[in-house]
């Protein structure tokens, strides 16, 4: 690896350089030149063979031959593209930042050229510890993969100047949910809700087929078009599935969409984190605001108990195997037989039972309960009335991200780094519900304790 | 367009005619040498760092990339070594088997001290005292800012295009298809067939950016079948899998001919190390050009 020392080049040896480059790129040209040629005196040449009436065809291609040989078998081809060097960053003209997502910029820029409004994800370097961060590398090679109808399209990697400037081109679409939900005065119709879910759910399946976990889906990672189209993007967390037993840190997707067996630590998890997400998106959506949103870890425990009803050896068996579980005092022998969670959210004025009841599946708290993306597309609520709405008759709204800067207020994406610790703190949920007589009755719905 | 996860990204013809090598005027010889070596040091390391056939085929195939065509690598500006080091770090970070920095330093290093660049396994499985090759902390930290520079380097010529889909598993699933496992000697018969798979990732004729998966699992069970005298059913059975004849033949020839090609470049490296650094690479063409001077 010791080569010859970059350090100890001089001022003639910069001129050879030069000299050697100067060569390579005109031999370069003429390689070019000449394939071009070869190209088109090929195409020249079959031209003139279809033109002419050959006799020699006649030998191979004749009727009477063709017949007695058993007819041409189709064979599958199979394409993957080819490869070539990533171009320069200045083939873009940046128009407007917009976010900062969980390990890069990201911005919206024309494609001088073409005049194509792309959106520009610049990935953040620290590559002293690592190299080229592993996260950028797996989110490329996840969008690489993942070609798909709802997931954002990677077009290409481009790089800057300097080494570590390297950045994503992907498929520019105007909103994400986050901000379009902050700035509608009410939510989404139910018909509305049906097609987003039914789209985010069909790429959630398209996902888990291929092996992949997402691991930070949420509003401000959901994109939609001014077409009805939505498309999952951020795949900064996602990885594929590991072979079983391999440890994965539990330190993994936004804290209010973060499914209870990660906060209690479990180390070992699989595709229904990412259900538990589903879950909280369409409750999101249904409601318009973040259906659990917690200040910390044990807070956001607390939410979740609160609104999903508590942990109990039947509903959840696994529950105190769970290494955060030990610290935790929930009450053992409360059986909570009615979920809260209908209650809770208001869901009766929102949505039908059917609704509700997809609702309670996607976020059950035993992870093996909720069920898998394909069964929740095969789900009544969307064969129920009202019917999803069709994409093209989906409203529009103003673009935030085409016009201004957007406002942040959901917590990150967890960076890396320690695992939430609730060991060694005693945490007291026995008195979960009590005190709830004092509070204020109001906006139509009242918590009752089983 | 959803793409095929059978498939792999092949190098257009274009690439396959030349290489940035040749531009910088390296004899097409001295060039299949140093590619055949360094994609055999990437084996090498990777099996001294317990790593997954499937991470190393990934390195090699990614290695292979970044020499082909005239926007490639050149052997007059990049060392070999640090190329397939930098290959092998990239194809780890992508595996669910990551491995440091330091110990890819490490085991390049002790690879480095060999006198030879063919590592008999016998040489490898020796057991000796690891630490007594580990680098400085100096020296760590020099040639660890090298492997990132390179990783970028490979990043930038390859356009991230690092996807690779590997005909191992696709292998064994065609040997089910052709019903052999009732054969006595079937798991001889996948043996090979693994081998042949594993041998196409050293031919000269870069199989894997030429041919996509199926024909390769293929043409593997073809040879190996002839080689343990299994009989396979007597119809073009290959067309079953997406092969076609011409192909078929191709891929065999290609399989049969890395032999005879290995035991040429072992005679002609006898007592000596291909070259695997610029500097080393300067130094055997200065030898070339002194020997066709006298």
């Amino acid at each position: 690896m010791a080569g010859a020392s970059r350090w100890a080049d001089d001022e003639a040896d910069k001129a050879e350089d030069a000299r050697r480059k100067k060569e390579k790129e005109e031999k370069k040209r003429q390689k070019l030149a000449k394939q071009q040629a070869e190209q088109e005196a090929t195409a020249r040449a079959q031209q003139e063979s279809s033109d002419r009436p050959a006799k020699r065809r006649k030998l191979s291609a004749s009727p009477e031959v063709e017949n007695a040989k058993p007819a041409e078998r189709k064979l599958l081809r199979f394409e993957a593209g080819g490869w070539g060097p990533c171009r320069h960053v200045n083939n873009f003209e940046t128009l407007n930042q917009i976010e900062e997502g969980s390990y890069g910029w990201v911005s919206r820029a024309r494609e001088s050229s073409t005049g194509e409004i792309v959106a520009l994800k610049k990935v953040k370097m620290d590559y002293k510890e690592d190299g080229f961060p592993i996260t950028a590398l797996r989110e490329i090679s996840m969008l690489q993969k993942a070609r798909h109808a709802h997931i954002v399209d990677l077009r290409e990697v481009v790089m800057g100047d300097s080494f570590d400037e390297v950045v994503l081109v992907m498929e520019f679409l105007e909103h994400d949910l986050k901000t379009l939900q902050d700035n509608m005065a009410d939510p989404f119709g139910e018909s509305e809700v049906k097609l987003l879910l039914r789209q985010l759910t069909s790429a959630v399946s398209f996902l888990h087929t291929n092996h992949i976990l997402h691991r930070d889906l949420k509003t401000s990672n959901i994109l939609l078009n001014n077409r009805g189209v939505l498309k999952i993007a951020d795949f900064g967390m996602a990885r594929f599935i590991p072979p079983p037993h391999a440890p994965l840190t539990q330190l993994v997707v936004t804290l209010w969409y973060r499914a209870p067996e990660l906060l209690l630590g479990a180390t070992e998890y699989d595709t229904s984190v990412d259900i538990w997400s589903l879950g909280c998106i369409f409750g999101e959506l249904l409601h318009g605001n973040p259906i659990l949103p917690g200040a910390n870890e044990v807070e956001q425990l607390s939410t979740i108990f609160r609104v999903c009803g508590l942990p109990s050896e039947k509903s959840w068996p696994g529950f105190w195997r769970l290494p955060n579980a030990k610290s935790l005092k929930v009450p053992r022998d409360r059986e909570t037989r009615i979920s809260p969670l209908r209650e809770a959210l208001g869901l009766h004025s929102r949505t039908t039972n059917t609704g509700a009841g997809l609702l309670e599946e996607l976020l059950a708290l035993n992870p093996e309960s909720r069920p898998d993306a394909d069964q929740v597309l095969r789900h009544a609520y969307f064969k129920e009335s009202p019917k999803p709405i069709a994409p093209e008759m989906f409203p529009t709204f103003p673009s935030k991200a085409g016009l201004e800067k957007r406002r942040k207020r959901s917590p990150h994406a967890p960076r890396r780094g320690d695992a939430p610790a609730l060991a060694g703190k005693d945490i007291d949920f026995s008195n979960i519900f009590a005190g709830r007589e004092d509070e204020q009755k109001g906006a139509g719905f009242r918590l009752r304790v089983g | 367009m959803q793409l095929s996860p059978l498939a792999n990204p092949l190098a257009t013809v274009a690439q396959l005619e030349t290489s940035g090598s040749q531009l910088d005027g390296i004899p097409a010889d001295l060039e299949d040498s140093i590619r055949f070596a360094s994609a055999r040091l990437t084996q090498a390391a990777g099996a001294l760092l317990r790593l997954p056939q499937e991470v190393i085929a990934q390195a090699i195939i990614v290695l292979s990339r970044f020499w082909v065509g005239p926007e490639g690598g050149s052997l007059a500006e990049h060392d070999a070594d640090q190329v397939s080091a930098s290959s092998l770090y990239l194809a780890t970070k992508l595996s669910a088997f990551p491995k440091s920095a330091r110990s890819v330093v490490n085991v390049y290093a002790y690879l480095d001290s060999l006198p030879t660049t063919f590592f008999e396994p016998e040489l490898l499985r020796q057991h000796k005292k690891a630490e007594e090759y580990y680098v400085s902390e100096g020296t760590l930290e020099k040639r660890r800012m090298a492997l990132f520079n390179m990783e970028q380097q490979i990043l930038r010529v390859l356009g991230f295009q690092l996807q690779t889909s590997l005909p191992y598993i696709l292998s064994i699933t065609y040997l089910q298809a052709l019903d052999v496992f009732s054969h006595p000697r079937a798991s001889e018969l996948a043996k090979r067939t693994v081998a042949y798979l594993n041998t196409a990732l050293l031919s000269p004729q870069l199989l894997y950016l030429t041919h996509q998966p199926p024909c390769l699992a293929t043409a593997a069970i073809y040879l190996a079948a002839k080689e343990i005298g299994v009989k396979l059913p007597d119809v073009e059975w290959w067309e079953v899998f997406d092969t076609d004849r011409e192909d078929l033949g191709f891929v065999v020839v290609g399989l049969l001919s890395v032999e005879t090609f290995a035991a040429e470049e072992q005679k002609k490296w006898l007592g000596r190390r291909v070259p695997l650094t610029v500097g080393g690479l300067e130094a055997e063409l200065g030898m070339r050009r002194n020997l066709s001077e006298e």
